[in-house]
């Protein structure tokens, strides 16, 4: 037990998860919501299909014609030039280059993968693949933002931090949003990935770890005896209620007591919540936590789904680098990712599935662009890399009342243009908002003069026929 | 680094490919190089297509498409095109996915890629649109921001015994309104805490508050706000507060790498500087927008020895008008419409800086269309993008790290031209001396070691090695791998063996001493990230949309019209061959005139806000429509109008705040006073008491330093640089002055210092203008167990024991809340350090738990205890 837990007489302050802000205290103790304040609507708009998200970011950018979008016509005139009308913008790749591995039709539903993804392919027919997505910008950053924040400007809140905001965490002891950084290095762009931009800082995402202490600072370096630790809580707990004591009424004190005792609540929960030990060796197993290549993937989404269960509301899971950004051979990096990250997240969609959590969690695959159908010209020559791809891209969904076993619009015949049923980003994340209850026009905070919204000036649909 | 941003250039002259079907024949087809245009390829595709439906008087959808003037501009559904982004075109959208034309024949493969080439080569033949979005819309002119301060008559009011000055008045004449009264005044620790606290950012150190205690000088209080504006730390306090409205970060953002900028912290001290010598604000402004241009920099440069003081304070100040991200480097001309996606957003956060910071308007929202919220028109947002467009120059961009200036006079530097380049002259001579001298002894060395082998095989070995590797006979070779190393070493071996020879190692070094010496004779000149006109004719076309591939017509430098200024913004274009266009001193001019009706209003209300933590305008980076209304109109006017009549004086501002009783009153309200005013004003808008504030990220962090006798007074300098540890928390790594104040701490965009971001440091994307105030668990697991607090409490712990070893929980609690502890809390801390010391003695076992050093020890954690819950307690945090 944490010595913080002797004192745990708020526990009606903490329904915020990480943090309170005046929403939390606001609703608390009834004072007005005052119109400049810090309003959180705190609850859904509707019905939601999902309680959680388990967002599997793919930094670089994964190539939707080696995995998801077959394209037969791209191995027909492989090595060839294309016509101008797929022909690359910038003069990057010239030669058409055809998919090296077979694609399959898999499920009841045949819906068709790649040879490199014989796990995740198990499940197709929970999977919609939208095929037609398109993003505005081809350098990463710009397009990470796009993906993460709705818009190619830095510096906004993630999706992660408009949902923690929109509903706030269902757990009083860990945080809502909850981001899982590769412990081998840090994502392309960094803690943006997990920003709350202007949104109180309270909805950013909280790092945990799946080395050492789960977060940072959740102990000492030097943990100190137990009966130490109580003596100093003691003694802070009162001095904190001598000074609340001679100002009556002042909502940010109790917030900050609230807040110690909150954190050591989160030592013994986070604690918990990332000890994997608790798991049978077959789960373990299923991760591949025995083996190297998807020991470090298979490990997040163990903690992923664990996180979920216990009322985490959002996590976002990243790889070092940008490990898709395939400049340089294509095909061989493609597989690597693929057999680092596919078993893992295989075993997630099987284990979500057998615990019953698949239908209230939904599963976000994809990067921030695709790559060309083409190969990089290096030094004049047809190389084989794959280049940035913003103009159609594939990425799935799963899970939380999605509608499995479908792909969704179409990129032309070469995968260049996405064609069919074009899907910007912003019909994306209402699509996403909505299964979790909540309504893109409607989830708005207040900025700089304009009410922001993650759809910002889109028009963007709900993609109803993902629903299921 | 991002490849993809290394892009082989683009050409205008396209590759058009006459195939009449790849999938037909599958084979390359015959190729030319032509620059397609309107004229000769797309109108007669448009003729053969979309003439029957989008031409003469009355198009579809508004839509001409014969007119190369109206392509850009578009009809109903916006601009039908954008330059250089076919795949991001509305014509090519229509054509390409088939729903155009709704009938007839759609476009072939062909005339889809001509279309598509065309538009990605820059749509040659297509005119700037026309029409553009200029609203006569004068809806909300009458807003009481956009016209002049007047100064009020200080108001008359009842309890005119609490007035020490004009402020007090106005908040009285509110108060008694609604049938309330100001709350006591503070005791006079408090007020000295609050007051160190607002000013300098730091705790009073315990001698100060002896010092004002020990003071019953008639005017001891004003003396003691006398001595914290005096403090160099003032200006460091301050320095912080403009610093995020003008979104200072020493690192380029935008990319990954997030590359440092090693010059930006020369405009954080000049904000420093400039608060510490209260320099008159609208003086500060026309520094910073017009530095170059204020102190005639090009004048100087061309004709002194050396640029004066004031020059180069000048262009140090434009600092301000680089803090935007930028992370442009040579190679990004390269990239496809690098303007559009990098340099002209770099502009536009340029312009929102300013804007927000010194006008308090949401502008931004003017850059896609006229009248979002305030009257505030397209056409006049890019006069003002004009302003900066001779500096910014987005069609002639200079990379971010090359868009510096030296603090040299042309003088200067064509003296240090010449002599560097004697230096070089005389270097190269020097290394040419350098390898005779190696040559020889190399030889030397080969002859030597030669000599040392057998006699037999000498002339066979010297044969080896002369004859070309590949020409080598199998016996020649293997001498040749046997003994190469030895006679012919190389790099490192080589020095080596030849350091052998004393004489040679006496030659060498003379000569490297040499070269030395000329290097030393080189002369540098420091360097300032500046804002300056760059050579050439500027352009600034109104961007339909704000999208800098649909450019409308050109525009003029100019100001907001919407504004009511006594002086309209003046500007004429200088001589040809003028160095600057005193353009942006023009616009400063105009912004920093006495009657502006934002300048003055915007800056008290924001010295306010700090002051009370709530901006008389709550709002202080809008004050437009949709802005909050002032809570005190008539006093922000007489705030603004005497900021203007002191000469701008930002001390003086601190003054009279200071010097008011409504500042002087007590937060900690007494329960019948609080009662009744909250049931009238629960927010405290009307000043019924002082609030209580929480510190901010830096004066805690530096609070924590200072109480524990760590903290170093070091002004100015580089960037104290941050590191990312194994474990993801971004620190300032020990080592020399590692405890420098937390404004000389490093900000990375991407590797925020973690303490500082965990307590809410904004992170920079483009400027705060208010900051947001958390109270989350990491916070709190921060305090309680991050290294740098462990660290904190060890120093305040040993600082405390030995500046009063008989008394250390009254020295700590001195210390740490600026004020004597009370008998009861005495007592308390007194019996926490006994049982502490206790429950540290049982961790031993009974043999080494009476050694007076195991004793001692247990002490001396039970304080660093005591001390460390004293740094993590409210009061320590929160000011009363």
């Amino acid at each position: 037990m944490s010595p913080f837990d002797l004192m745990s007489r708020r526990e009606a302050l903490c329904r915020f998860g990480a943090g309170f802000g005046g929403l939390a205290l606001n609703s608390l103790f009834s004072t007005p919501v005052d119109a400049a304040g810090i309003p959180s609507p705190n609850r859904a708009h509707f019905e939601p299909r999902a309680k959680a998200v388990i967002q599997l970011y793919m930094h670089g950018g994964p190539s939707h014609v080696d995995l998801l979008d077959p394209k037969p016509m791209l191995t027909k005139f492989d090595g060839t030039t294309p016509p101008d009308e797929v022909a690359d913008d910038e003069n990057r790749t010239k030669h058409l280059m055809g998919s090296p591995f077979s694609f399959k039709q898999y499920g009841e539903s045949g819906l068709e993968f790649s040879e490199i993804q014989p796990f995740v392919s198990q499940h197709a027919d929970d999977i919609a693949v939208i095929r037609s997505m398109f993003t505005e910008h081809r350098n990463h950053e710009q397009a990470i933002w796009m993906a993460q924040t709705g818009m190619t400007i830095a510096g906004r809140p993630t999706l992660g931090a408009w949902t923690a905001y929109g509903l706030g965490a269902e757990t009083s002891n860990l945080p809502a949003f909850v981001a899982l950084p590769d412990p081998s290095g840090q994502s392309v762009d960094g803690v943006r990935n997990w920003s709350s931009g202007w949104l109180p800082p309270l909805y950013q995402g909280t790092v945990f770890r799946e080395q050492g202490s789960p977060v940072l600072h959740l102990q000492p370096k030097e943990p100190r005896p137990r009966s130490i630790e109580e003596s100093r809580a003691r003694l802070l707990q009162q001095l904190n209620e001598r000074h609340l004591a001679a100002r009556p009424g002042e909502l940010e004190l109790e917030a900050r007591i609230a807040s110690f005792e909150l954190a050591g609540r989160m030592q013994l929960a986070a604690t918990d919540a990332l000890d994997l030990s608790q798991e049978t060796a077959e789960t373990q197993k299923l991760y591949g936590l025995d083996d190297d290549t998807t020991k470090s993937y298979g490990t997040r989404c163990l903690m992923a789904r664990r996180l979920v269960e216990r009322g985490v509301r959002f996590v976002s899971l990243f790889m070092a680098g940008q490990p898709w950004d395939t400049h340089t051979n294509n095909n061989e990096g493609t597989k690597t990712c693929c057999q680092r990250t596919d078993k893992p997240v295989g075993a997630l969609l099987t284990d979500l599935k057998r615990r019953g959590l698949l239908d209230s969690t939904l599963i976000i695959w994809g990067g921030e662009f695709g790559r060309t159908p083409a190969a990089e010209q290096r030094d004049g020559k047809a190389a084989d890399g794959r280049d940035h791809h913003p103009y159609g891209f594939s990425m799935w969904l799963a899970g939380g009342g999605i509608k499995g076993g479908q792909h969704y619009g179409a990129t032309d015949d070469f995968g260049y243009r996405a064609v069919e049923k074009r899907t910007q980003t912003a019909d994306l994340h209402a699509t996403i908002l909505h299964q979790l209850g909540l309504d893109h026009e409607s989830l708005t905070w207040h900025h700089n003069g304009r009410d922001e919204r993650l759809t910002d000036v889109y028009e963007a649909s709900v993609l109803e026929e993902l629903i299921a | 680094m991002t490849t993809a941003l290394v892009r082989s250039g683009f050409k205008a002259t396209l590759r058009v490919a006459l195939l009449i079907s790849l999938l037909a024949h599958g084979a390359l087809a015959e190729e030319e190089d032509r620059e397609l245009t309107f004229q000769n390829d797309i109108l007669p595709i448009i003729r053969t297509r979309c003439i029957r439906c989008h031409a003469g008087v009355e198009p579809k959808a508004g839509l001409n498409l014969t007119n190369s003037s109206s392509l850009l501009s578009g009809g109903e559904s916006g601009p039908t095109l954008r330059i250089g982004a076919a795949e991001f075109s509305l014509l090519y959208e229509k054509v390409s996915s088939g729903k155009m034309p709704p009938v007839g024949q759609k476009l072939t493969a062909e005339e889809k890629g001509l279309l598509r080439s065309w538009i990605n080569a820059g749509a040659k033949g297509v005119d700037a649109a026309a029409s553009i979005d200029e609203s006569d819309d004068l809806t909300g002119v009458e807003h009481w921001s956009f016209h002049p301060p007047v100064r009020p008559d200080v108001p008359v009011v009842r309890q005119s015994d609490h007035i020490q000055n004009p402020i007090d008045a106005f908040v009285l004449e509110q108060l008694e309104a609604n049938g309330l009264t100001m709350a006591a005044e503070a005791e006079r620790l408090t007020l000295l805490r609050r007051a160190s606290f607002d000013l300098t950012g730091l705790p009073p150190s315990p001698e100060s508050v002896e010092q004002f205690l020990g003071d019953d000088h008639p005017l001891a209080y004003e003396r003691m706000i006398d001595r914290l504006l005096a403090s160099p730390r003032y200006g460091e306090r301050w320095a912080r507060h403009w610093l995020d409205v003008a979104g200072y970060a020493d690192s380029a953002g935008i990319l990954s790498e997030d590359r440092p900028l090693p010059l930006a912290w020369r405009y954080r001290d000049y904000v420093i500087r400039a608060f510490n010598s209260d320099k008159p604000y609208d003086r500060f402004l026309q520094e910073q927008i017009a530095g170059d241009e204020l102190t005639d920099y090009w004048t100087a440069y061309e004709t002194m020895d050396r640029l004066p003081d004031d020059v180069i304070e000048g262009i140090i100040a434009t600092g301000f008008l680089r803090t935007a991200a930028d992370a442009s480097r040579p190679d990004f001309n390269t990239i496809k419409n690098a303007a559009a996606q990098y340099y002209y957003p770099t502009m536009f956060d340029t312009l929102q800086i300013v804007c927000s910071s010194t006008m308090g308007l949401t502008v931004q929202c003017a850059r896609c269309h006229s009248h979002k919220f305030d009257p505030i028109s397209q056409v006049d947002y890019f006069r003002m993008q004009a302003v900066f467009s001779t500096a910014f120059r987005p069609d002639n961009w200079v990379p971010q790290m090359e868009r510096r200036l030296h603090i040299a006079s042309k003088k200067e530097k064509d003296a240090a031209d010449q002599r560097n380049a004697e230096v070089d002259a005389n270097v190269e001579k020097l290394k040419a001396e350098q390898s005779v001298v190696q040559a020889d002894f190399t030889d030397r060395l080969f002859k030597d070691r030669l000599a040392a082998l057998p006699e037999a095989i000498q002339s066979d070995v010297t044969t080896a090695l002369d004859v070309e590797a590949e020409a080598r006979t199998e016996v020649q070779q293997y001498l040749a791998e046997k003994f190469a190393k030895v006679l012919r070493p190389q790099g490192k071996e080589l020095d080596a063996a030849l350091g052998e020879y004393a004489d040679y190692k006496s030659g060498t070094d003379d000569i490297n001493f040499r070269i030395a010496a000329e290097e030393r004779r080189r002369w540098l000149f420091d360097e300032v990230r500046a804002v300056y006109d760059l050579p050439g004719e500027a352009t600034t076309p109104v961007l339909l949309r704000g999208d800098p591939l649909t450019p409308g017509p050109q525009v003029e430098p100019g100001s907001l019209t919407t504004l009511d200024t006594p002086t309209p913004f003046e500007w004429t274009a200088p001589v040809s061959e003028a160095k600057t266009s005193g353009q942006r001193l023009a616009f400063v001019r105009w912004l920093t005139q006495p009657q502006h009706p934002l300048t003055a209003r915007v800056m008290v209300n924001r010295i306010w806000m700090h002051h009370f933590g709530t901006g008389i305008v709550a709002t202080p980076h809008d004050f437009g429509i949709a802005g909050a209304t002032p809570s005190h109109p008539a006093l922000l006017d007489w705030l603004a109008t005497e900021f203007v009549r002191s000469g701008w004086s930002i001390k003086h501002m601190h003054r009279l705040i200071l010097a008011s009783n409504t500042w002087r009153q007590r937060s900690r309200a007494d329960s019948l006073h609080r009662e009744m005013c909250e049931s009238i004003d629960p927010d405290n808008s009307l000043l019924w008491r002082q609030s209580m504030r929480r510190v901010e990220a830096e004066p805690l962090r530096d609070a924590l330093l200072s109480v524990s006798g760590t903290l170093s007074d070091r002004l100015y300098g580089t960037p104290q640089t941050v590191a990312r540890q194994k474990d993801g928390e971004v620190i300032v790594p020990e080592g020399q002055d590692q405890n420098r104040r937390s404004i000389y701490v490093q900000i990375l965009r991407l590797n925020p210092e973690t303490m500082l971001q965990v307590f809410d440091q904004p992170p920079i994307s483009v400027n705060c203008t208010e900051r947001s105030t958390s109270t989350v668990s990491t916070q709190a697991l921060t305090l309680l167990n991050s290294d740098v607090m462990t660290a904190a409490a060890i120093s305040f712990a040993d600082h405390v024991c030995t500046q009063q070893p008989n008394d250390p929980v009254g020295r700590a609690v001195l210390i740490a809340f600026s004020r004597p502890a009370d008998s009861d809390e005495r007592g308390l801390l007194s019996q926490f350090v006994e049982e502490q010391t206790t429950l540290y003695l049982n961790q031993h076992d009974e043999k080494t738990r009476i050694s007076t050093d195991v004793v001692s020890e247990a002490r001396r954690q039970a304080i660093v205890d005591l001390c460390h819950m004293l740094l993590s307690a409210n009061e320590f945090v929160y000011v009363d």
